[in-house]
């Protein structure tokens, strides 16, 4: 039979294959160049930029726990307009479509952050990082509360015609309620999951591992909990979804995609292994070969439940 | 920086909980500085699951087949796994990564290890002696154990036309106390133009002191929690004299002592 389509379209975003990096496990795309993935990927989402450079966390910023590992990076970026400038060129001769993940304190700074990237054609997309304390609320994160989400992404909605994507927290009690909220503020494309909250202590020194003593936890310990907020959120909220957490081989994307994910991002397993995008990319290709299905988005929210749910 | 295959010749034991993995690797590894090191994956587990950095601590080339040695100390079940690898198991080697150390010409230099420390200055110590630019090697451990592979640098700094100097804080070999100690003694004497250091944070930090004060300047290779090793993750900041974080890993890990905020 032919090669298997890959080519995905979630909402208004066109990628040549369904998977993308996630951000901040990526850097900004270049760091990657000498290990090949790049040509193949289907997408970078950017490392988090702000509209001023930002210095990050003291360390120790991360450490590893069972399955997976805690970062608390402090949202250290060199800014967007050094990304633009300096970045972006370098990446313009790969086919991989460029998303630029933004989070800033107010509304007011995502606003500006969408209106700068606005003209850029390379920018493919942009997706809110909503996991940012809300400088002007007291410090509770826009992600965190339906009203202040629904506010920030109808702002930013009026300053991009780009495919807008919010990145959900799963450190709520119901992400597809924010789902909504997003939605209802213009959001193109819901991607979940963000990192768990999380905490790890040296039992030998008393002293918690992180200078920051919380921090987020990803890598393949929280698969199963993005998995389920990727399928509440898919068939609750009505938006397409990018699945994202804990994804380092085929058969995680293909439960990914038949939780109702129409793409996914990888994250922590390109630290283990840069080049899993590949190794993913040849495992999907094979598992749609030998299944016979033409098209990877025929997967797409295919699971199949007990007749009684 | 390549993702390469390794093989696993031998594991060579020395008094616990230290041990080298020589590792047999393809050509296209080199070239590859003093100070720079590698990320070995660990096992097929979830546990560890990031890999490992190691120091580059030996190199032996001949024709096109290169080993590597990487000197690693037990301290947890990453380690503990590679302490224990079987001849012929495959190691996926991501290298050699970083900035290594400048060799600059002087008239006698100083290279100091603070225990397992002292496997990111082996190779430094080859090159100064084949440049015929004579060290000595000051070796700090906790105790006599905690200074694997001595006769290597002992060997190596005799090549060179210098010494090794050890100390032990319980003074179960060499002169008891830190290596700070005789070091600052020769430093007084301005024996040296040119300090190369590794070792834990605090003792490199007593060491920028001490250059410092002597109107020495140096370089140090530092450690730091690392998730990737080539400046993706972010998660190995080092505080930078200009107020940012620098990262170990692709800054580093050698930093030139008036770099870092110590």
């Amino acid at each position: 039979m032919t090669e298997p389509d890959l080519s995905t379209r979630v909402g208004p975003l066109e990628l040549p294959n369904p998977v993308l990096t996630a951000s901040g496990t990526f850097g900004y795309g270049l760091e990657f160049s000498h290990l090949g993935s790049l040509a193949k990927l289907g997408g970078i989402v950017t490392k988090g930029l702000s509209l001023e450079p930002r210095k990050g966390n003291p360390g120790p910023r991360i450490c590893e726990t069972r399955g997976g590992m805690l970062n608390s990076i402090g949202l250290q970026n060199i800014g967007i307009e050094a990304f633009l400038v300096d970045v972006l060129p370098g990446l313009r001769q790969y086919p991989a479509r460029v998303v630029l993940n933004l989070f800033g304190t107010s509304i007011d700074e995502y606003r500006q952050l969408a209106r700068r990237a606005e003209p850029i054609p390379e920018v493919a997309g942009v997706e809110l990082n909503v996991s940012c304390p809300n400088v002007e609320r007291g410090g509770i994160e826009f992600g965190h509360d339906p009203e202040i989400l629904a506010k920030l992404v109808a702002a930013v909605r009026q300053e991009t015609t780009k495919p807008l994507i919010v990145k959900l927290s799963p450190n709520v009690a119901a992400p597809h309620e924010l789902g909504e909220a997003a939605r209802e503020g213009g959001a193109d494309i819901l991607s979940c999951i963000n990192t768990v909250v999380g905490m790890a202590i040296d039992a030998r020194t008393r002293r918690p591992l992180l200078h920051t003593v919380r921090g987020g936890l990803s890598g393949p310990a929280i698969k199963p909990i993005a998995l389920r907020i990727v399928f509440d959120v898919a068939r609750k909220v009505g938006l397409p979804v990018i699945g994202i957490g804990g994804i380092e081989t085929a058969s995680d994307v293909i439960e990914f995609l038949l939780a109702g994910a129409s793409a996914v991002q990888i994250g922590t397993a390109l630290f283990r292994d840069p080049a899993t995008p590949e190794r993913i990319l040849d495992g999907l290709r094979s598992y749609l070969r030998e299944s016979g299905i033409a098209k990877v988005s025929e997967l797409v929210g295919a699971v199949e439940l007990p007749s009684d749910t | 920086m390549r993702d390469l295959r390794a093989t696993v010749s031998s594991v060579e034991p020395h008094p616990l909980p230290y041990f080298t993995l020589h590792l047999e690797i393809a050509e296209d590894f080199l070239p590859v500085v003093p100070g720079q090191f590698v990320m070995v994956e660990v096992g097929e587990r979830l546990e560890p699951y990031l890999r490992r950095p190691f120091s580059v601590h030996d190199l032996r080339v001949a024709g096109s087949r290169v080993e590597i040695d990487l000197l690693g100390k037990v301290i947890g079940r990453g380690t503990h796994l590679l302490s224990t690898a079987s001849p012929g198991s495959i190691l996926r080697v991501l290298g050699p990564l970083g900035r290594g150390f400048e060799v600059q010409p002087h008239d006698r230099v100083a290279l100091v290890a603070g225990g397992v420390g002292s496997a990111a200055l082996l190779l430094l110590g080859r090159q100064l002696a084949d440049r015929r630019i004579p060290f000595d090697f000051y070796y700090g451990g906790r105790s006599s154990i905690d200074l694997p592979c001595r006769s290597d640098f002992e060997e190596a700094a005799t090549a060179s036309g210098g010494s090794c100097i050890v100390t032990t804080e319980d003074g179960s070999e060499g002169r008891e106390g830190l290596v700070t100690g005789p070091l600052g003694e020769a430093l007084e004497q301005g024996a040296y133009g040119f300090l190369y250091a590794c070792g834990p944070m605090g003792l490199l930090a007593a060491l920028a002191g001490l250059a410092r004060d002597h109107g020495v300047a140096g370089e140090a290779a530092l450690e730091a929690p690392m998730g990737c090793g080539y400046g993706a993750c972010l998660g190995c900041a080092v505080p930078h004299v200009d107020g940012h974080f620098a990262l170990c890993c692709k800054d580093g890990p050698v930093f030139r002592f008036d770099e870092v905020r110590w």
